[in-house]
């Protein structure tokens, strides 16, 4: 079943276009979308039009059949950088999330923001502030926070771009997971090619800016639903991996 | 999911960033030892005891250099003739009301300047086009020296309060919005969209986010600007003043007292001094945050 879908979606920033070949792609329910591409290729532009941060010169697109609109809270937004506020303490980060919503009492905001700080694994850091917790601990602030406000589709900026190579894959192993458990749709951003191919359902392979669709991978068929750290040092994942990078340099060639 | 290794990762990582502020000073290790390597860092409690004991120092030098009568008292009384001179002008001149005087004087005058200046800076960057329109006009300004706009002013206002608060707040308003600007500018625009992607609208975000982001600095721009005020009100209570510590210190001068010249700008430096520590202390106590484990 599509849950969102870009229909002949063009964008320009004054005279520079960014997606200038129109954009078509429908995101199944629950899958978990990864836009690969070059630094500064579109990707994000593309994906922050789905939150409602920026909108198309031409085209639509639609979630559930519908127009987005303005942001709300059924999409949420996961950054690289500045995506807890430092004034807030971890637990209060992540119950801002609940901050607007009008259909929660005090009381069950409270036990679901406990709850999410528990999937993230920061309940014991719920008193610390920002500053006093890893990068890494951080992104678990933002994507709890996304959870907590109820949001079905995820929007991952880079988000485990400034982290090391072991927490990366840590949060990857769990992003995917708790995806998973609580059947969300997600389009998430990156460069790095293992990334997108340890935590996606399908990749989506950018050419450089204007943005167009070079090539789709379906990792799922390849890779099945499940992924542990193990696979990283498999041969199915080399291959395709090797296939990746094969496409994207392909990409940048005919480029060049 | 247990995330035990990523909580220690968290501590190494905080040690990590701590090594890096050193790192300047390791860079050179057969380099001087001590507090005079460059950026070296001073042992704990160090700072307050250099500040109090070179300023100690300096005014020792001052009052020997006062009493071995190498200075004339009319041009450079010692200290502690500033400090008796302070003490009588306490009990026979009222010095503490026209401290207290001028102590309102400027406080009235920094909270209209505030009042006004974050409202309408905010506004200058979040909204571009109430940015075009004052930026010129708030540039101009800024620019005029305040005594240059005293005439003006006694025109416009007579020689009461009315004068020495448009003064106060000419000095200041025009800088401070133009900090409040500044600092609303620099709020990340992330902030804007995560309060927008839960639900928050525009008036939510300024409130709870953009506000709660600029604090800090804002906090810190009003801290200087309050420094300011100070200034320019000698040169209101100069001109046209039946009080205060400016007219303490010019109606000493008409009769060449130095020694309470100097007392009235060494209440100044205190009043000025002890505000802002105070000032300081609450920044910290308040925005704790900023700083990490």
């Amino acid at each position: 079943m599509v849950h969102l879908q870009f229909d002949r979606v063009t964008k320009r920033f004054g005279d520079v276009p960014v997606v200038e070949t129109p954009f078509d792609l429908s995101v199944r329910r629950h899958e978990f979308v990864v836009f690969l591409g070059p630094s500064g290729c579109g990707k994000t532009t593309l994906m922050r039009m789905v939150g409602g941060l920026d909108a198309p010169t031409t085209g639509e697109i639609r979630l559930e059949g519908e127009p987005v609109g303005p942001p709300d809270r059924r999409r949420g937004m996961v950054f690289q950088s500045y995506s807890s506020f430092p004034w807030l303490t971890v637990a209060e980060n992540v119950a801002f999330g609940m901050k607007y919503r009008t259909d929660l009492t005090e009381t069950e905001k409270a036990v679901r923001a406990e709850q999410y700080l528990d999937l993230v694994g920061l309940y014991e850091f719920s008193d610390h502030y920002p500053n006093q917790v890893s990068g890494g601990m951080r992104q678990r602030i933002a994507i709890a926070r996304t959870l907590a406000a109820g949001a079905d589709v995820l929007l991952m900026d880079e988000p485990f771009g400034a982290l090391d190579a072991l927490r990366r894959e840590q949060l990857q192993t769990e992003l995917r997971a708790i995806q998973r458990r609580d059947a969300k749709t997600v389009v998430f951003v990156t460069h790095d090619v293992e990334e997108a191919l340890f935590v996606a359902d399908r990749v989506v392979v950018f050419s450089k800016r204007p943005a167009r669709i070079v090539t789709q991978i379906d990792v799922r068929s390849r890779l099945g639903d499940e992924r542990t750290i193990e696979m990283r040092d498999g041969d199915d994942f080399f291959a395709l991996r090797r296939e990746t990078i094969g496409a994207v340099r392909a990409a940048a060639g005919d480029e060049l | 999911m247990s995330l035990v290794a990523e909580a220690e990762g968290g501590t190494s990582d905080v040690a990590g960033s701590s090594v890096q502020t050193t790192a300047p000073s390791a860079r050179r290790p057969t380099a001087r030892r001590g507090p005079f390597r460059l950026r070296a860092p001073l042992p704990r409690g160090w700072d307050a005891a250099v500040a109090v004991g070179a300023s100690l120092a300096i005014l020792a030098v001052w009052e020997i250099v006062a009493r071995l009568g190498l200075t004339t008292p009319l041009f450079f009384p010692a200290p502690s003739t500033i400090l008796s001179t302070m003490a009588r002008m306490i009990s026979d001149q009222n010095l503490l009301w026209h401290a207290w005087v001028s102590t309102l004087r400027v406080w009235g005058a920094f909270l209209l300047a505030a009042v006004m200046a974050i409202p309408i800076g905010v506004a200058m960057s979040g909204y571009r086009v109430v940015g075009a329109a004052l930026e010129p006009a708030v540039d101009f300004i800024r620019y005029l020296p305040v005594p240059a706009l005293v005439p003006l002013a006694i025109i416009w206002f007579g020689v009461g309060e009315e004068t020495k608060i448009f003064l106060l707040w000419l000095g200041t308003f025009f800088q401070l919005v133009l900090l409040v600007a500044d600092d609303m500018r620099r709020v990340p625009n992330e902030y804007f969209e995560i309060a927008y992607t839960v639900g928050a609208n525009e008036r939510q975000a300024l409130k709870d986010v953009a506000f709660r982001a600029m604090l800090p600095s804002l906090v810190d721009n009003l801290r200087i600007s309050l420094g300011w005020c100070w200034t320019y009100l000698i040169i209101a209570e100069i001109v046209a003043a039946d009080s205060g510590l400016g007219f303490v210190i010019w109606a000493a001068r008409r009769y060449m007292k130095t020694p309470e010249v100097m007392a009235g700008v060494v209440l100044i430096g205190v009043i000025g001094l002890a505000t802002d520590q105070l000032l300081r202390l609450l920044h910290r106590r308040a925005f704790r945050y900023l700083r990490g484990a």
